[in-house]
């Protein structure tokens, strides 16, 4: 079958285009491309980004409308969005959701860019991967980062507990914890959230024991009976007062404003390296990273070095050539570097690492060099989390925590009770 | 063309229709224009996504790709296999039915305070009135986070006296009730209501009551509550629809949870979550017509019973 446009009809379709031109929609072919972004964040991470789209502007001539939204506003403005075939030309993407947004075409595969508009030669090869989805590449990766304990350094001194290193273990936890809680200091300061129900310490305590939380055929990756274990443990902690009481850890709600680091309840608190600087600006005390226990000492593999989060183009945009362009600008363009520093995680080219590393402050610096010196800590990269992941966390994992920390459950209940719960969730998921 | 046709029609009957139309078309068509911008924002935004959330009801849709037939797979669920939905249903309406008959108590008490015809009555009208203005806003929910915290105001109150209170908002055995206490502060409407309707009531009855010698108690049970009973009923169905609908204070004291241990798991919470956190549109949609239909069997009975216990004035 073959399109034959008729000289008249040829000539209304241009003079349409150019009356579009003139009412200032710009058409697909335009010199000048308006892009709309999207991002979750707060005010200092926006601060950032609009000094680079403005950068992005001066250099290239193409303007680029932001959006800012905090994580849980996110998601469902993207969906929304996205549903109403109105997505922005740039979105930002989690691992956990770019699977999803691929497998419909939400987002855009890149492929056809690289080389061309993305130059990602040098491109770390992990950080690349986990862009990937069915081996096409949808998401530039825009920092790396790893999970890591955040560490209140005064309040340790205070207490006069010795702080630990990366070779802690879950049995130093508690011993320190023991003489934390002893110490009293500030109201009943406790060493460490109760992180019973903290979905990232989970994961890292199944994958030293050589488990995971999730199959990269999307089923559950672990066990009653490691739940069992994994609760009792908490249990422990929790009945010893060694850690934060369970009606002071349901105050945490999300925000990083109601966590227990924030509000002095507790000393400790397993997060992710790159946001040592937003918790930092909320805490007066000077912070520390180091890594998440060991479960014995010596055994690693817990760790791993994960895209923090990802610019995709949107599956609907005209413009993905230019789309791609501001990618390969945010990630390389020496003068963007500067000005992103490491808030979205540590640059994935070693060129632009070289150009931040000597323009960071000391606490930008702790992360840093903890994501470069993690060393038998790093294991692999797991599979992106199925679909369901979010819900078993938020509503399943969260709720049987507190089931187990307030005493509506015991661990030897909760533990079935959690496999067959989060395998009904999954499978009515697919 | 039509033009063409009415013009050059017999002068009979059709001339009589079109001048009808004519008629129709000056007197009304102003009241209809004028009407336009409410009937585009009832179809266009009220009754357009109504028809469309039934719809939804039936089907799997999650936003990112096209609705999915479901038939009746959402009902089925909701009743055969979803503990969440019982125990939202559970909060909700233990809400109700604790919040609604404290609120308007409490309304009743301050309105006959106030209508014994004290001095700045205005002022005090105003001041208590005032909760009513803010409660359902952020700011207040996040203060109430801050009062019954386990550092917060009633604490330190309480531990003047010795006592160490938990943490009362997220604590899952006093986590409602901190809602429903937050609900019965903002009596303000009711009690304006209530406030009006006790000066409907003719004072030569009360006259009359004391000259036969009963008391203030009686007087309140024989002459103010039946006579009251026309605003009680009003009221109360208000109430009742809004504590059904309440969302915005268990959203922000929970962060959106319904925690701990879904204890603040709002219907309305849960409905929020299936949408905008799991994308389960048709789900939700599913759920929203069972908070209608809820609350609409509930003021039917409402309306029926209410001919045995209200007394209107006639």
């Amino acid at each position: 079958m073959t399109f034959r446009i008729g000289r008249r009809q040829f000539l209304m379709g241009t003079s349409a285009l150019m009356a579009a031109g003139v009412a200032g929609i710009s058409p697909v072919f335009a010199q000048a491309a308006n892009l709309r972004l999207i991002f979750w964040g707060g005010q200092a991470r926006a601060d950032r980004t609009y000094g680079v789209t403005d950068l992005f502007e001066a250099d290239t001539g193409n303007k680029i409308d932001g959006e800012f939204l905090a994580w849980n506003d996110y998601w469902p403005k993207l969906a929304t969005q996205t549903a109403g075939g109105n997505a922005p030309d740039i979105v930002q993407m989690d691992y956990r959701y770019i699977v999803e947004y691929a497998k419909r075409n939400a987002i855009a595969p890149l492929d056809e860019f690289v080389g061309g508009a993305l130059k990602l030669d040098d491109f770390d090869a992990d950080q690349l991967e986990g862009g990937k989805v069915g081996g096409k590449l949808y998401g530039i990766s825009l920092g790396a980062n790893s999970v890591a304990t955040l560490v209140n350094t005064v309040a340790f001194q205070e207490a006069g507990v010795e702080i630990p290193t990366n070779a802690w273990t879950y049995d130093e936890l508690m011993t320190k914890g023991e003489a934390f809680a002893k110490a009293n200091i500030r109201n009943g300061m406790k060493m460490m959230m109760d992180a019973s129900y903290s979905e990232p310490m989970l994961d890292n305590w199944l994958r030293q024991k050589g488990l995971k939380l999730y199959t990269a055929e999307g089923k559950l990756g672990f066990g009653a009976d490691e739940m069992v274990e994994w609760l009792t443990m908490w249990k422990t902690m929790r009945d010893a007062g060694i850690i934060v009481s369970p009606d002071n850890q349901a105050l945490d709600t999300g925000p990083l404003e109601t966590t227990m680091l924030v509000s002095g309840k507790a000393a400790m608190m397993p997060s992710n390296s790159n946001q040592l600087v937003a918790f930092q600006t909320l805490v007066p005390d000077k912070l520390d990273m180091i890594g998440y226990p060991r479960i014995a000492a010596g055994v690693g593999g817990g760790h791993y070095r994960k895209p923090s989060m990802f610019f995709s183009v949107g599956g609907s945009s005209a413009n993905k050539e230019a789309a791609a362009e501001f990618l390969n600008f945010f990630i390389s363009n020496p003068e963007a570097a500067k000005i992103l520093g490491v808030e979205r995680g540590i640059p994935c080219l070693p060129a632009t690492r070289d150009i931040v590393a000597p323009t960071l402050d000391e606490q930008n610096q702790i992360a840093l060099n903890f994501v470069s010196n993690l060393g038998d800590l790093l294991g692999p990269l797991p599979p992106p989390p199925p679909a369901a992941a979010g819900e078993i966390d938020s509503s399943l994992l969260r709720t049987i925590g507190q089931e187990v920390g307030f005493g509506a459950r015991t661990p030897e209940d909760a533990g079935p009770y959690f496999v067959s719960e989060a395998t009904a969730i999954l499978e009515r998921a697919t | 063309m039509s033009i063409q046709n009415v013009a050059s029609a017999p002068p009979s009957a059709e001339v009589e229709k079109v001048s009808g139309w004519r008629r129709i078309w000056q007197q009304d068509a102003p009241g209809y224009l004028f009407l336009l911008p409410w009937f585009i924002g009832f179809f266009g935004l009220t009754l357009g996504p109504m028809i469309y959330s039934f719809y939804l009801s039936f089907n799997h849709f999650d936003l990112l790709t096209a609705p999915r037939w479901a038939g009746l797979d959402n009902y089925m669920r909701m009743f055969t296999n979803d503990p969440k939905f019982s125990a939202s249903m559970r909060v909700t309406l233990f809400f109700v039915v604790f919040s609604v008959p404290l609120k308007l108590a409490f309304a009743l008490g301050v309105a006959l305070l106030l209508n014994r015809g004290m001095k700045g009555l205005t002022i005090y009208r105003s001041l208590f009135y005032l909760p009513s203005l803010l409660g359902a806003s952020v700011a207040i929910a996040i203060l109430w986070r801050q009062i019954f915290a386990g550092d917060g105001l009633v604490n330190k109150f309480l531990s003047i006296f010795g006592i160490v209170g938990p943490s009362w908002i997220s604590n899952p055995n006093y986590s409602l009730w901190t809602l429903i206490v937050l609900s019965i502060w903002q009596f303000g409407s009711p009690m304006i209501i209530f406030l009006a309707g006790l000066r409907q009531i003719p004072q030569d009855m009360y006259e009359a009551a004391s000259l036969d010698g009963a008391s203030k108690w009686r007087q309140f049970w024989k002459i103010t509550l039946p006579l009251l009973t026309p605003v009680v009923f009003f009221n109360a169905i208000i109430q009742t629809i809004e504590a059904f609908k309440s969302f915005t204070p268990a959203f922000i004291i929970s962060g959106g949870t319904g925690n701990p241990i879904n204890s603040t798991l709002f219907y309305t919470l849960y409905l929020y979550q299936e949408a905008f956190g799991f994308f389960r549109m048709g789900y939700a949609s599913a759920l929203a017509w069972v908070l209608l239909a809820l609350v609409a069997l509930f003021t039917a009975f409402s309306f029926l019973t209410s001919k045995y216990w209200v007394h209107y004035d006639d």
